[in-house]
């Protein structure tokens, strides 16, 4: 079970990480947010699920499945907001044309 | 590994994954770059907070906090989306 737990741990922070390196390297607000939107939602997921895994079946891994279950609801409404917004407050989208800001 | 020692790394781990998303936050060019910044480091923070209440034994304690957050966290991020949508100045 132990392993199990690490496992997830492991894997949930690889998919974090690779959030937070399209948040710093992909060159446009919109690409930024395409990696935030999915590789956060199912690393923190996968990080949550393992650690309710390791409490065992109690009130407190109940709260963590609870908090997956809103994460995984209300991250991707966030990133639509943004993306919403930023469209209409007129933030133009990258073309490969233009310089890498 | 023990399980605690691995705790303690993932912490360490997404301490660091917070610093690299605050330089998003600081040098992002538009409003909403910084804005998807602070909603990667909002979710960090849960995960953070049950990481530590797991290590230090006292998840039930954690867990709520954590609850706390990711609603507020939420909130705020559709809230300032709505205010700097009607916003023309978005630099």
């Amino acid at each position: 079970m132990t392993v199990v737990v690490g496992i997830m741990l492991v894997v949930g922070f690889c998919f974090v990480l690779t959030g937070v390196l399209g948040i710093l390297r992909l060159p446009d607000f919109y690409c930024r947010l395409h990696a935030m939107g999915k590789c956060d939602t199912l690393g923190v997921a996968l990080m949550l699920g393992g650690l309710a895994l390791h409490q065992g079946v109690s009130l407190v891994s109940v709260k963590m499945l609870l908090i997956v279950v809103f994460i995984s609801l209300a991250n991707p409404t966030a990133t639509h907001a943004l993306g919403r917004a930023a469209m209409r407050a007129g933030l133009v989208p990258w073309r490969r044309d233009e310089e890498v800001s | 590994m023990s399980l605690s020692g691995l705790l303690v790394s993932v912490a360490v781990a997404l301490g660091l994954v917070m610093l690299l998303s605050l330089f998003r936050v600081v040098s992002g060019p538009s409003i909403f770059d910084r804005l998807t910044g602070l909603g990667l480091i909002g979710s960090k923070t849960i995960v953070l907070l049950i990481v530590l209440g797991v290590w230090s034994g006292r998840a039930d304690l954690y867990v709520d906090i954590a609850l706390a957050y990711a609603l507020i966290s939420f909130v705020g991020t559709l809230v300032l989306a709505k205010y700097f949508e009607t916003t023309k100045e978005s630099e």
